[in-house]
C-alpha cells in the first residue's frame, strides 16, 4: 500500500473548519477534529446534531467548505474515490450492503481500488476468519443476511480497501446488544493488530467510550467540547446526556 | 412443417433484435432507474448514419463500426450531459428529458436524411438465392448472420458482466450507487460508459434489423421496436440481462406464430401482442420472468 509521507509526528486526519449541508440548509457550522495515526476517536452527539453529515462530507459523498487532509495531502471535495485511494474508508449508516451482490463479490467491490490479486485473496480469507458467518454464505446474495451479518459484511468490506483510517457510522444501529459488542470487539482487535484508526460516530456512548481513546461532543453542528475519554465519561454534562446515569 | 420453419427463423431473427434491444434498455435501467424511451430513436439515428456511410460506398461492416462507436458516444454523452444533471432531482423529470430527446433525435434524422424510406444493405448475402434448405425451408445467411452477432453481443456483454473487474463496477453501481462510491468506484465514468454501451449494441441491433426487410429504414421504424423491446425487458425482468435476452426471443417468436396461425391477429393486430404481453406481466409477475424482487433483510 501507497503510504504519502506520513508524518509520524502530525496528525493522520486533520479538519479544519467543515461546513456543509444539504441544499439551503446548512448542518455543519465550522467544525474541526484530528485523529491521529492508530487513534480511535469517537464523535457523541443528539439525534440531529451533524454526525452523520460530518463523516459524509469528510469523504467526499457531499460537499463541503473547510479543509480536509489526510497524511498532510488536502483532499479535493466531491470525490470518494480520491479519499479511499487516500486511505479513508466508510462504514456508512444502514450498512451500504450490496443486496444484488454475492457476499464474496461485497468484498471484492470493496477491494475496488487495489490490483495484488493475492493480497486480497488473503485479506478475504482473512475476514472469513474473523466472520465466520460470512464465510458460511460466501455465494449468497448478500441481500437476504441478517442485519448483523449485513454489518460485518460492511466493516470487512470498508477494511478491504487497507484503509489507514476507518469511519464507522453508528455500527450498533439496530443490531442486538450481544451481536453490538461483537462488532465492537473486532473493531476493537483491527485497531490492536492493524494499527488501522478509526473515528466512530456512535449512540452507544457506553461501548464506544471504552474503545476511544478521544471524543467530540457535537451539538447543533459544532464541536462543544472535546478531550480524552476517560476525563468526558467522568464529566457529569456527558454522563447525564449520553450515558444516562 | 416448411411453413413452420420459415415463420421460426424469421420470428428468431426478430427475437434476437428485440432481445439486442431488450438488453440495452435494461443496461440503462440497471444505471439509472429508468427506461430510455430515446433508446430505439438513438438506434434509428445511428442507423441513418450507417446507411449513409454506405451510399458513399463506405463497406458496411465498417459502418456497423462507425454506427456501434458513435451510438456509444451518444449515448455516454446524453447520460452525462442530459441525464446526470436531472436524474438527482426526479426520475420522471428524466423521463420527459428522455422523451424530448426522442423528438429531437426523430426530427433531426429527418432534417439530415430525408423523410423518404430507405433500403439498407445488409452486412451478409442478401439475395433472394443466399440461403440454406433446411427441411424444406429457406434459412438465409442474412438470417444465420444476425443470431450469430447478436449472439456474440450478448456473450460478450454476460463476459462483461460476470468475468471482469469493469463488469463488477458496473453491477455494484447499478446495485448501490453510494456504496460504490465508497469503495472508491468511479461513478460517474460507469454510468457514462453503461449508457454508451447500451447504445453502441442498440446501434448494432439497428443495423442489423433493418436490412432484414425492404424500404424500411424510415422515421416510424423504431418506435414499435421500442414497444417490443421494453415488452421482452418487462417480461423477462427489467434488471435481468439474461431475462431481456429470453424475453426478447420468446417475444419475437410468439409474435410471428401468433399472427401466422391466428387469423384474427393477422398482420394488423401484431404489436398488440406486445401490449398485451406488457400488461399480463405487470398483473401475473410484475418482477418478470427472471427478475429480482427486492429481498432484503433488515
Amino acid at each position: 500500500m501507497s503510504e504519502p509521507n506520513r508524518r509520524s509526528a502530525g496528525p493522520l486526519l486533520e479538519v479544519t473548519g467543515l461546513q456543509a449541508g444539504y441544499g439551503q440548509a446548512e448542518v455543519l457550522h465550522g467544525i474541526s477534529l484530528s485523529v491521529d495515526p492508530g487513534e480511535v476517536v469517537v464523535i457523541l452527539g443528539a439525534n440531529g446534531a451533524g454526525k452523520t453529515t460530518t463523516l459524509r462530507a469528510i469523504v467526499g459523498l457531499i460537499g463541503r467548505h473547510g479543509t480536509v487532509s489526510i497524511g498532510g495531502t488536502t483532499l479535493r471535495p466531491g470525490l470518494p474515490a480520491e479519499a479511499v485511494a487516500a486511505g479513508l474508508s466508510l462504514v456508512p449508516q444502514g450498512r451500504g450492503t450490496f443486496t444484488k451482490l454475492s457476499v464474496a463479490e461485497n468484498l471484492l467491490v470493496g477491494a475496488t481500488n487495489r490490483r495484488d490479486k493475492a493480497g486480497i485473496t488473503s485479506d478475504i480469507n482473512r475476514w472469513y476468519d474473523v466472520f465466520p458467518a460470512l464465510a458460511a454464505r460466501t455465494g449468497q446474495a448478500a441481500g437476504t443476511l441478517s442485519g448483523g451479518e449485513q454489518q460485518m459484511l460492511a466493516v470487512a468490506r470498508s477494511l478491504m480497501s487497507r484503509p489507514s483510517l476507518l469511519l464507522c457510522d453508528e455500527p450498533s444501529l439496530g443490531l442486538a446488544p450481544l451481536v453490538v459488542r461483537s462488532v465492537f470487539e473486532v473493531l476493537r482487535q483491527i485497531n490492536e493488530q492493524d494499527g488501522t484508526a478509526m473515528l466512530i460516530v456512535e449512540q452507544n456512548a457506553e461501548l464506544a467510550l471504552d474503545l476511544a481513546s478521544r471524543v467530540y461532543l457535537l451539538e447543533v453542528g459544532e464541536v462543544v467540547s472535546s478531550g480524552a475519554a476517560e476525563e468526558l465519561r467522568h464529566s457529569d454534562a456527558v454522563r447525564r446526556a449520553y450515558l444516562g446515569y | 412443417m416448411q411453413f413452420f420453419l420459415d415463420r421460426l427463423f424469421d420470428g428468431i431473427s426478430n427475437g434476437a433484435i428485440y432481445a439486442a434491444l431488450a438488453l440495452a434498455l435494461v443496461m440503462v435501467y440497471r444505471a439509472t432507474g429508468t427506461i430510455n424511451f430515446a433508446q430505439g430513436e438513438m438506434a434509428l439515428f445511428t442507423t441513418y448514419l450507417a446507411w449513409g456511410l454506405t451510399t458513399k460506398g463506405v463497406p458496411v461492416a465498417l459502418c456497423l463500426l462507425v454506427a456501434a462507436a458513435a451510438g456509444f458516444a451518444l449515448g455516454a454523452a446524453s447520460e452525462r450531459v442530459l441525464v446526470r444533471p436531472i436524474e438527482k432531482h426526479s426520475l420522471l423529470a428524466t423521463l420527459i428529458v428522455l422523451l424530448g430527446l426522442f423528438s429531437v433525435l426523430n426530427a433531426s434524422d429527418g432534417l439530415i436524411w430525408g423523410k423518404g424510406n430507405q433500403s439498407m444493405p445488409s452486412l451478409f448475402p442478401n439475395t433472394l438465392q443466399s440461403y440454406v434448405s433446411v427441411l424444406g425451408a429457406r434459412l438465409y445467411w442474412a438470417n444465420i448472420g444476425v443470431w450469430l452477432l447478436v449472439a456474440a453481443v450478448v456473450a460478450l456483454m454476460f463476459g462483461l458482466f460476470n468475468g471482469t473487474r469493469l463488469g463488477l463496477q458496473m453491477r455494484a453501481t447499478a446495485n448501490n450507487r453510494e456504496s460504490a462510491a465508497l469503495a472508491g468506484i468511479p461513478v460517474g465514468r460507469i454510468l457514462m460508459l453503461g449508457w454508451g454501451i447500451s447504445a453502441a449494441i442498440g446501434a448494432i441491433a439497428g443495423v442489423l434489423f433493418t436490412p432484414l426487410t425492404p424500404d424500411s429504414l424510415g422515421l416510424g421504424e423504431m418506435f414499435p421496436l421500442l414497444i417490443y423491446a421494453s415488452a421482452a425487458a418487462l417480461f423477462g425482468g427489467l434488471d435481468s440481462p439474461g431475462g431481456a435476452v429470453i424475453g426478447g426471443l420468446l417475444l419475437g417468436v410468439a409474435e410471428v406464430m401468433l399472427s401466422a396461425y391466428v387469423p384474427a391477429i393477422g398482420g394488423q393486430l401484431q404489436e398488440a401482442i406486445a401490449f398485451v404481453a406488457i400488461v399480463a406481466v405487470l398483473l401475473i409477475r410484475p418482477q418478470g420472468l427472471f427478475g429480482t424482487r427486492e429481498v432484503e433483510r433488515v
